[in-house]
C-alpha cells in the first residue's frame, strides 16, 4: 500500500481504513462503527463524494488504477454511512430484522472493479 | 387522484370483502397441502438470468428446499441450457457442492461416477464390477427448464400443468416489453425470516405499510399531506393468482446523498421526480407520479420493475414459520466510478428498508401464532392480500 491515497484527495488518508471492496464488508464495518466515528466520516466525505466521482470518471470503471480504487470503495463507504446520519441516527437500522439473517453477495460492477 | 376511496372491490366481486382467516398462516397442516398442490406445480423463478451463465460449462445450483430438491442449472457442450436433479444416480449422492462454477463435467464424491455438462452419466468407476449397466439411461435426472424474456424458470412436476408462458398470463402483455438486457445483476441480498411465507410477503403487497414501517428509510418520500398513505392508483388481480401493484411517491426534498446519488443516475426513491425516460412494460403512463410497479408471479416470485432498475425477488417457503427472502438488484452496467456509487445508494435503501418489513413480519405471524384473532381486516387498498389468501385457499382446495 502506497503512504497517501492519490492527490488531491491525500488530506482523506487518515479515513482509509474505511475502504472496503465489498459491499458485505462496507456494511459490517457500519454495523460495527461507533456513530461518531459514522457522522464524522459522513461529514468530512459528503463534500468530497462529486470530485471523487469526477476524478475517477476519467477512467471506464474496468481501468481505474489500482492506486485509485481505494478512493471509489470510500465513496461507497460514504452511502452506507448516509443511511446512519440521515435516516435512522444509529448505526444499524432500528427496529429491523438482524443483520445476522442476511448475506450480501457481489453484482456484476463489483466482481469488475475487484477482479 | 381517485375520489373514490375504495376503487378496487368492486372489479373484483368474487374474492368478497370481509375478513380473511389466519388458518393458512398459522396451520402447519396447511402448509403440507401447499407444497403438494401448489408449490410443486409452479413455475420456479431460479433468480438467475440466461446471460449469468455465458459459456458451455457455466452452472448455477439451487437448492428448493420446500420440495426438498436441489437443482442444477448448466449451458452443455452444445449450448444448451439444462436443469437435472443435483443427485447422482449412482447412490443418491448430492453431486454439486459449490453454489456456482464452471466445468467440463461433475464428479460425485461418493465413488467418482462422472457426467458431462449434458447431465449424461460418461465415466463410472470400476465399471465392470456392476451388472448390465444401462449407462444411457443413466443421466442426471431431468428437470423441466423455461426462460421468459431471460429469467430462467424449472419446473418439477412430471409433466408441468402450464408452459412457462401460460403462467405468466397478462405479464406476456402488460411486462414482458421491459427492457431486462438492458440491466445486469448489481447486488443480491438472502434474508431468513422466522414467519410464513404469506406472512412474509403480504407487506410487500400494499404500500399503506409505508407510513409506519419504513417512516424512517425513506421518510422524505412520506411526508405529502395529500396522500400520507400512498394510496396506489393501480392494482391489477389476475385469474391464475398473478397480481401487478403501482406505487408512487410524490416529488420530495432530496437528502444531501439522495442529491449526490440522482445526479448521477437513477434512484429507488426519485418516483415522479425519476419519469423523464419512458419504459415500456410498466404502467408509468397511467400514474401520477409513478415510481415503479410490483409484478408477483403467483405464488412467490415478483419481477418489479422501476424508471432505470428492477429487481427480482422472492419468498421461499422454508417451513410452515420458516422463509426466506432472496432480493436481486438489476441496474444498467455501470461503465463509470459515478455511477456505480450513485447505484450502491438505491442498493443501500432497499436492503435496509427490507430489513424493517422482514421484522415485521416476524413480530406479526408470532402475534398470529397466539390465535388472539382467528381473521386479520384488509382495506381495498390491501386486495392484493385477500386476493393471495383466495387463491391460496381455492388451491388447496
Amino acid at each position: 500500500m502506497i503512504d497517501q491515497l492519490p492527490e488531491p484527495f491525500a488530506h482523506l488518508t487518515p479515513y482509509r481504513h474505511w475502504a472496503h471492496s465489498t459491499e458485505d464488508a462496507r456494511m459490517r464495518q457500519r454495523l460495527n462503527a461507533s456513530m461518531s466515528e459514522i457522522t464524522d466520516y459522513y461529514q468530512t466525505l459528503l463534500p468530497e463524494i462529486d470530485p471523487i466521482a469526477k476524478h475517477l470518471d476519467q477512467w471506464s470503471l474496468a481501468e481505474i488504477p489500482a492506486d485509485h480504487k481505494e478512493l471509489l470503495y470510500m465513496a461507497m463507504m460514504f452511502m452506507e454511512t448516509a443511511m446512519c446520519v440521515e435516516f435512522f441516527y444509529e448505526p444499524d437500522v432500528p427496529e429491523a430484522l438482524g443483520a445476522e439473517h442476511m448475506e450480501v453477495f457481489a453484482g456484476r460492477s463489483e466482481q469488475l472493479v475487484n477482479s | 387522484m381517485n375520489n373514490n376511496a375504495r376503487p378496487f372491490a368492486a372489479d373484483y366481486p368474487e374474492i368478497g370483502t370481509g375478513p380473511v382467516p389466519t388458518a393458512p398462516a398459522v396451520d402447519p397442516a396447511f402448509f403440507e397441502l401447499e407444497r403438494e398442490k401448489i408449490f410443486r406445480k409452479m413455475w420456479i423463478n431460479m433468480i438467475l438470468r440466461e446471460e449469468d451463465l455465458p459459456r458451455p460449462g457455466d452452472y448455477f445450483v439451487r437448492d428448493i428446499e420446500v420440495l426438498d430438491a436441489s437443482v442444477i442449472v448448466v449451458r452443455g457442450e452444445d449450448g444448451k441450457l439444462r436443469a437435472m436433479h443435483n443427485v447422482c444416480s449412482h447412490r443418491g449422492n448430492r453431486l454439486v457442492r459449490d453454489q456456482a462454477g464452471s466445468c467440463k463435467g461433475f464428479q460425485c464424491d461418493f465413488h467418482g461416477w462422472v457426467y458431462n455438462n449434458q447431465g449424461e452419466l460418461a465415466f463410472v468407476t470400476d465399471e465392470q464390477r456392476f451388472h448390465n449397466l444401462d449407462k444411457p439411461n443413466l443421466g442426471l435426472t431431468k428437470v423441466h427448464l423455461d426462460t421468459w424474456r431471460g429469467f430462467v424458470y424449472v419446473n418439477l412436476e412430471e409433466t408441468p400443468s402450464q408452459s412457462l408462458e401460460e403462467s405468466m398470463a397478462d405479464f406476456n402483455e402488460d411486462l414482458k416489453p421491459y427492457p431486462f438486457e438492458k440491466m445486469v445483476l448489481a447486488g443480491r441480498y438472502r434474508y431468513e425470516a422466522k414467519a410464513n411465507w404469506k406472512t412474509t410477503m403480504n407487506a410487500f403487497q400494499e404500500s399503506y405499510h409505508a407510513a409506519f414501517v419504513h417512516k424512517r428509510s425513506v421518510r422524505q418520500c412520506l411526508d405529502d399531506d395529500a396522500d400520507p398513505y400512498l394510496a396506489s392508483q393501480r392494482i391489477k388481480l389476475q385469474p391464475n393468482g398473478n397480481q401487478s401493484i403501482s406505487v408512487h411517491l410524490p416529488p420530495h426534498d432530496l437528502t444531501p446523498t439522495e442529491m449526490i446519488a440522482y445526479s448521477m443516475g437513477a434512484t429507488f426513491t426519485q418516483g415522479g421526480d425519476g419519469n423523464v425516460n419512458s419504459f415500456p412494460g410498466t404502467a408509468q403512463e397511467g400514474i401520477e407520479n409513478w415510481a415503479f410497479d410490483l409484478n408477483i408471479m403467483f405464488p412467490f416470485s415478483r419481477i418489479n420493475v422501476g424508471a432505470g432498475w428492477y429487481y427480482v425477488d422472492a419468498f421461499w417457503p422454508i417451513a410452515h414459520d420458516r422463509t426466506v427472502y432472496e432480493l436481486a438488484f438489476y441496474f444498467p452496467m455501470p461503465t463509470s466510478a459515478g455511477a456505480m456509487i450513485s447505484q450502491e445508494y438505491s442498493k443501500i435503501v432497499l436492503r435496509d428498508l427490507s430489513r424493517e418489513d422482514l421484522f415485521t413480519n416476524e413480530v406479526t405471524h408470532n402475534a398470529l401464532r397466539s390465535g388472539a384473532i382467528k381473521s386479520i381486516q384488509l382495506s381495498d387498498q390491501e386486495i392484493a392480500v385477500r386476493h393471495q389468501y383466495e387463491k391460496v385457499t381455492e388451491f388447496c382446495r
